[in-house]
């Protein structure tokens, strides 16, 4: 489903203007990640793509439905968003019947959402944990329950709040994992991140806003090439990328495959 | 980021410089002189030649005049008919309504009482207007009152607009979670416990990394602590606070002495 965003605007109650003039299409199946420095706009950005923020000026499509006269109740059947602290959202007795609140809201069939729970559970290594309190589960792992109490809901599209933010290298990977099988799905997936490893192992498409506007948007390689540009947000391109540029590659390279190739085509024609 | 629950504007006002202990001093015998002065104006002149130029030199004028519309008037002038209608005194009836009679005695008693709580409310505005709750808590624990009292105080301002800031994300989580909370009574009543419950669970672990917190910077500890503000307690705060007390006294005297 696309999301189309035409000239956005928004100003917060107390006079900041959170976002200035943002216009933004995302492709149907498109994975984008949003980067920037604390205070950039982004989380008051993707809050207005499931109508938790109405804008000041301008307008958010999703699909063929407008957000400023379609409910949050109702956006939520296309928009799933996955807040930062699962902690704010968890209060059922065991994960199953957690993960299973989306789908019910939404209507789903019996059947369906026994199916969708079933999915979710076993995307996020839940099944073995459906009877368990979430609030006897380690911090992690709750994290794991907010993504599948989510991801139940078989939306088009999902945001994540900054998934990663205190979550080992396990926890990362199986959040990656998540990502992966959602973009194989054919969803869009929308991500806050500060881990920019996180974002150049797992995203095409990098966003970077500053100050309520877009700084830069387009393919991830592109974006980290122009450290200069990002050091304005107060981004560093990921340290592979900067190794890359220091041992003087053409390409910018994003991971450990395109370093390892760049590095061999450098010894190569040596 | 989130503001304190308080009425405090910071100006830059003789008011403001004053020690929060002569401030509360301040306010207290003004309410008690308005209550045990035994001639019949005293509110009133209180009110009109000490508290409103009082709001003046703390330069709290806009922000007083809006609470005294907003909170004081209303509650006076409730006071106000519930007294003159109400008070079974007097003889000269100048308004009769069904069973009820408006005397001018019951007027006249009225109007002192009405007068009499917009000068308390009236007081206090004053007081939490120019007093910065940490500034009175910190100088009161210096001089003596319990820290845990002060805790107390201080982190309930401080807690309830945290609340209020994690019940809105919470509420925003679980709409998107496809929670209806805009519509029917009955869909309302169902959606209470995911809203309620992550905020209790929330806010009892936060009270426990609190008292942790608190804890591990020596908050229980015996030896006499320093303070990162100095407020000033100079002697023309002594002799205003003295001052003070002493017409307190002269008009309980004057009150048993006439009466």
């Amino acid at each position: 489903m696309k999301i189309e965003i035409n000239d956005l605007r928004f100003t917060y109650p107390t006079g900041l203007e959170a976002l200035q003039g943002i216009s933004l299409t995302i492709e149907s199946g498109e994975q984008v990640a949003i980067v920037g420095q604390n205070g950039a706009g982004k989380t008051t950005l993707v809050r207005h793509f499931n109508g938790l923020l109405q804008p000041t000026a301008g307008s958010v499509l999703i699909g063929d439905w407008d957000t400023k006269i379609t409910s949050v109740a109702k956006l939520a059947s296309r928009v799933g968003y996955v807040f930062q602290n699962p902690d704010e959202q968890l209060f059922s007795k065991d994960v199953g019947t957690e993960v299973k609140f989306g789908p019910r809201n939404l209507g789903y069939s019996k059947d369906k959402t026994d199916e969708l729970v079933k999915r979710a559970l076993t995307l996020t290594e839940l099944s073995d944990k459906t009877e368990t309190n979430p609030y006897d589960l380690s911090p992690t792992w709750r994290k794991m329950v907010a993504l599948a109490s989510v991801i139940s809901m078989d939306t088009p599209i999902v945001i994540f709040d900054e998934p990663t933010t205190g979550q080992d290298a396990l926890s990362i990977a199986r959040i990656a994992h998540v990502i992966a099988e959602l973009r194989r799905e054919g969803k869009t997936v929308v991500t806050i991140t500060h881990d920019i490893d996180f974002c150049a192992e797992n995203f095409e498409r990098v966003i970077a806003l500053s100050e309520g506007r877009i700084l830069l948007d387009g393919v991830a390689a592109n974006i980290f090439g122009q450290d200069e540009v990002l050091a304005q947000t107060y981004v560093d391109p990921p340290q592979l990328t900067r190794l890359g540029k220091k041992l003087g590659f053409k390409e910018t390279v994003r991971n450990q495959e395109e370093f390892l190739t760049s590095l061999r085509g450098t010894s190569d024609s040596e | 980021m989130h503001e304190r629950l308080s009425f405090f504007v910071k100006r830059d006002s003789a008011l403001h410089h004053l020690n929060p202990l002569t401030k509360i001093v301040l306010a207290l015998s003004i309410i008690l002189v308005s209550i045990f002065s035994p001639w019949y104006w005293t509110s009133h002149g209180l009110l009109l030649v000490v508290i409103v130029p009082l709001v003046f030199i703390g330069k709290v004028a806009n922000e007083y005049f809006t609470s005294a519309l907003r909170l004081i008037l209303p509650a006076a002038g409730f006071i106000f008919f519930m007294q003159a209608f109400f008070q079974p005194i007097g003889q000269t009836v100048i308004f009769n309504f069904w069973f009820l009679d408006i005397t001018q005695e019951s007027l006249l008693f009225a109007f002192r009482i009405a007068t009499r709580i917009t000068v308390m409310i009236s007081a206090f505005t004053l007081f939490l207007l120019t007093t910065h709750p940490s500034e009175l808590m910190s100088d009161l624990t210096r001089r003596g009152l319990p820290p845990q009292f002060a805790y107390v105080i201080i982190s309930t301002l401080q807690i309830l607009p945290q609340m209020q800031a994690k019940a809105q994300t919470i509420i925003a989580a679980q709409r998107s979670r496809g929670l209806d909370t805009e519509s029917t009574f009955f869909k309302r009543i169902g959606s209470v416990v995911p809203l309620v419950s992550p905020l209790v669970f929330g806010s009892l672990v936060e009270v426990e990394e609190r008292a942790i917190a608190i804890e591990a910077r020596g908050f229980t500890s015996k030896k006499a602590k320093t303070s990162l503000y100095e407020i000033s307690d100079r002697s023309s705060d002594k002799f205003i606070r003295w001052g003070l007390v002493i017409l307190v006294i002269i008009s309980i005297v004057l009150k048993l002495w006439l009466s």
